[in-house]
């Protein structure tokens, strides 16, 4: 199953567009095939019926002048009978006869069979004339002219012309009195089948006449001479109306229609075969159209939305670049205008990003710095005031040693401390600064308490933030020394551990309750709740500078030791954060 | 799903079949409209449809070809009963086997299809006039006019005790033509009337030919002239515009009426009795003619045809249906009332 959200711009173009186009060519297609085969379909059966009409008027037509000539001569026959002048009839019939090409002869028969006029000069038949078929039709019937079907003439004995009979009862006078006859009009056959043969029906297109009886009167096809005909079966069965037919396997138009007074059906066969072909040609033509169609347009819509969509995609991969942090790629874009437009604004809030960005940093960087500076500067006057007061102490009791020892030791500590306003400085240095500060310190406690350092050779030249240790010394001085139970011993120790720096202020004096060191720690992130400046100072620094990775802990055991621990990342040259 | 789309297709199917069956429209086949005779008839069959179902009127054109054509297309349609009245009478075998193929039952009018048709199928009947019955009543008003065939009396202009006369004649070959020609001829001379017949003259049924060819007979025959016998009406009427124009007929206190007694005219009679010959009898005219009664044939055809599309039995209609073919509605004499 597709979900549309599924579909990249590209696809949806494409097949959107693809089916728009299959959904209008198949209509337009179809409907235009649909109509002409309508039209044609019309076309055909409105032809071929003309056609069959014209051939049928042409019928009628013939059929009419034969009956008008038969209406004549039963006229004249009656008028003359009725003024009793016989003899003129012969002439009569003789020139109807000699008028209208197609009439072979015209008799007149007595109910009998007698002769009574006859238009030729042979003589009748001498078979009894009352016997025959078209003799017995005209008395079936007395109100209508009756046709036969085309026969060997046989109302004179010597013919041999092939005849169709058209018969009816008439009246006549002999000597004033009114007697019934039988009219026979022979008409040659070859009339029928020319007025056939003179209309274009196409390749194999031909007419058939059936009588009443469906039997087949008149042909102008060879291949249908028998009533079993393809053809006439066909005709036989439409019955009248016109159908689309298969004869010989050619297509065909049939249309069966009566012919007036005779009685007759006339069937004409139209080959519509070309037809039929132009419009499978069309079909196909259609198809092709149909398929050139499609080709071009999923073509031309898959450039299309390529043409869009890449420009898209570019932008994409640059979104998913920029939300990498990558602030440092311009996007360059060709193409549409609006995706053009698009790269530009987003290579411009590129830039705008970038420029807050540095500017934030900047920004941090500088308020660390005064941080870190004002954090630095905690700690001197404190040690100062002190310290002094210790030299005026040992001055007034003559110490002269240890003043001149305390007075070294502090110009060593102000040189450190003051370092040319280094904030880094070498381990070594603030080791030497450490040492300093406790030679003051002992001297003023009156040697209190001893100290020693552990420093591993390879981490002397390693660069640290200056003043780490002495907070952290100062702490121990003040709480750490318990001279009753320990020695009193200070350990400062610096070595290398997992590739970190670790300095260590250790002292064996009370030690402090879990509580207490939770409180230091939370102190150190709250500044409401700290419980030592010191340490705090020291641990904010650390923060400041070395990031969330370095350590302070405090490890401690009750009335045994106390060891602060500062693991930090070791740093050959640190870069002066002056700069 | 498979039992909705069976309900579905039922339903599709019997919306299909209720179409069908729906068709109630009666087609009428008139062989020409231009005929004023059938044109009449048309009109009284149309104005008599029931509400149940309508009629309606295709006009052939004298031409059997769009006769069929018709017949054709509208079969398609399956029509409940087709009344037709054809061109030719003796192609009608075509139109029964044809109707009989789709079951259509088929009424034809006015034009006697042969005997042996209309057997071919015992759902094809037939409503019209007896031919010969229509000269026979013709015949009646010549004789009553005339009186004592050995004294003939006024009408016989000319004292000569024949009566000469001119004859209209219908289509040449046409059944009713002959018939009534023949008919009107026999009946006067069974009956002992001496008749002269000046001539027979061929005008296809119509006025205009009727008017036509009177204009060219009466400079020749107008002065022997004791009567005109037409095979219908219409030419009747052509021969009275032309008997008028030649002052045949004179209207001489001008009151659009002819008064037989004392203003100049000529017998005329007629068959059909269209409207605009009954008016013509009223003005003193037209003389006579016999009404082929389309009234009342027009309301045995749509009794019969109501009978067929309800099913019922089709003998109980209230006119007499012979052997289930044939009703025969017998023609009415239609003379001026001179008292």
């Amino acid at each position: 199953m597709f979900k549309k959200n599924n579909l990249s711009i590209g696809q949806n173009i494409s097949l959107t567009t693809i089916l728009i186009v299959i959904f209008s060519v198949l209509t337009a297609t179809f409907s235009q095939y649909i109509n002409y085969s309508g039209v044609t379909n019309d076309i055909v059966e409105s032809t071929s019926k003309e056609i069959n009409k014209q051939i049928i008027l042409n019928y009628e037509n013939y059929i009419d002048s034969v009956i008008q000539t038969a209406n004549y001569i039963q006229g004249q026959t009656a008028q003359y009978g009725h003024i009793g002048e016989p003899i003129e009839l012969d002439s009569i019939y003789e020139q109807a006869s000699e008028i209208q090409e197609d009439i072979v002869s015209i008799v007149l028969i007595g109910i009998s069979g007698n002769e009574i006029v006859n238009s030729e000069s042979k003589t009748l038949n001498s078979e009894d004339l009352t016997l025959k078929q078209w003799y017995i039709d005209a008395i079936s019937d007395v109100s209508i002219f009756h046709f036969s079907s085309p026969h060997i003439q046989d109302i004179y004995s010597s013919s041999v012309e092939e005849v169709i009979t058209v018969t009816k009862l008439i009246d006549y006078y002999s000597n004033g009195v009114k007697y019934q006859g039988v009219l026979v009009i022979d008409l040659n056959n070859i009339n029928l089948v020319r007025l056939a043969e003179t209309t274009n029906l196409g390749d194999q297109g031909h007419i058939i006449i059936l009588n009443d009886d469906n039997s087949l009167i008149s042909s102008s096809s060879n291949i249908c001479v028998e009533n079993t005909c393809e053809s006439a079966v066909i005709a036989q069965s439409i019955i009248i109306g016109g159908e689309k037919v298969e004869i010989n396997n050619i297509a065909m138009y049939a249309n069966v229609n009566t012919l007036n007074t005779t009685r007759w059906r006339i069937a004409t066969f139209t080959n519509v075969e070309l037809i039929e072909e132009t419009r499978n040609k069309t079909l196909i033509t259609n198809g092709i159209i149909l398929l050139v169609t499609l080709t071009i347009t999923a073509l031309a819509a898959s450039s299309v939305s390529r043409r869009i969509s890449s420009p898209v995609n570019k932008l994409k991969k640059h979104m998913l670049h920029m939300g990498e942090g990558d602030f440092y790629q311009r996007i360059d874009l060709h193409g549409q205008k609006e995706i053009v437009v698009l790269a530009n604004s987003f290579n411009h809030m590129i830039e705008e990003i970038k420029y807050l960005l540095d500017k934030i940093l900047v920004e941090q960087r500088d308020k660390r710095k005064t941080e870190f500076i004002a954090l630095q500067t905690q700690i001197n006057p404190h040690f100062l005031y002190n310290t002094l007061d210790s030299i005026v102490y040992l001055s007034e009791n003559k110490m002269n040693e240890d003043v001149v020892e305390m007075v070294i030791a502090l110009s060593k500590f102000f040189r450190i401390g003051i370092s040319r306003g280094k904030n880094i400085i070498l381990l070594s240095e603030e080791l030497e600064h450490a040492r300093n500060y406790l030679l003051i310190q002992k001297i003023r406690y009156h040697n209190k308490f001893e100290f020693e350092f552990e420093v591993e050779d390879k981490v002397k030249d390693c660069k640290v933030v200056k003043l780490i240790l002495q907070p952290l010394i100062e702490n121990c001085i003040n709480h750490g020394i318990n001279t009753e139970y320990g020695s009193g011993l200070i350990t400062i120790r610096a070595y290398e551990k997992d590739g970190n720096l670790c300095l260590e202020v250790e002292d064996d004096g009370y030690g402090i309750t879990d509580k207490k060191r939770d409180e230091l720690y939370l102190g150190f992130i709250d500044k409401t709740k700290a419980k030592s400046v010191g340490l705090r100072n020291v641990y904010q620094r650390l923060q400041l500078y070395y990031g969330e990775e370095s350590q302070f802990i405090i490890d401690t055991e009750l009335d045994v030791k106390t060891t602060i621990r500062l693991v930090i990342s070791m740093e050959r040259e640190v870069q002066d954060e002056k700069k | 799903m498979r039992r909705n789309s069976i309900v579905l297709l039922l339903i599709i199917i019997a919306f299909l079949g209720g179409c069908k069956s729906k068709n109630n429209v009666v087609p009428l086949l008139i062989y020409n409209d231009a005929d004023p005779y059938m044109e009449e008839f048309r009109d009284n069959i149309l104005e008599r449809t029931p509400e149940e179902y309508s009629i309606e009127a295709y006009d052939s054109q004298n031409s059997q070809i769009i006769q069929n054509e018709f017949i054709e297309d509208l079969l398609k349609e399956q029509p409940p009963v087709m009344i037709i009245n054809p061109v030719d009478r003796l192609g009608a075998y075509t139109i029964v086997l044809k109707a009989k193929e789709v079951n259509v039952p088929v009424i034809f009018i006015n034009r006697e299809p042969l005997e042996e048709d209309l057997y071919l199928w015992d759902q094809v009947y037939y409503v019209g006039a007896p031919a010969e019955r229509s000269a026979e009543l013709q015949s009646e008003i010549i004789m009553e006019l005339f009186g004592d065939p050995n004294n003939l009396g006024v009408n016989d202009l000319n004292g000569d005790n024949i009566i000469q006369i001119i004859l209209l004649k219908g289509e040449q070959g046409h059944q009713d033509a002959e018939t009534r020609t023949e008919v009107v001829m026999n009946e006067l001379e069974t009956n002992g009337y001496e008749v002269e017949t000046l001539v027979i003259e061929i005008a296809n049924w119509k006025t205009s030919e009727g008017y036509e060819a009177m204009m060219e007979l009466l400079p020749i025959y107008g002065e022997q002239l004791e009567l005109v016998i037409s095979n219908n009406d219409a030419m009747a009427i052509g021969a009275i515009q032309a008997l008028m124009e030649l002052e045949y007929f004179q209207d001489l206190d001008n009151d659009g009426f002819i008064d037989h007694e004392i203003e100049p005219w000529i017998p005329v009679v007629g068959i059909d009795g269209i409207t605009s010959a009954l008016e013509l009898i009223t003005s003193g005219y037209l003389y006579g003619t016999v009404i082929n009664d389309s009234e009342s044939m027009a309301e045995a055809i749509i009794e019969l045809t109501t009978a067929i599309i309800n099913g019922d039995d089709v003998n109980t209609i209230s006119y007499l249906l012979i052997d289930n073919k044939y009703i025969w509605v017998d023609y009415k004499k239609y003379v001026l009332d001179e008292n």
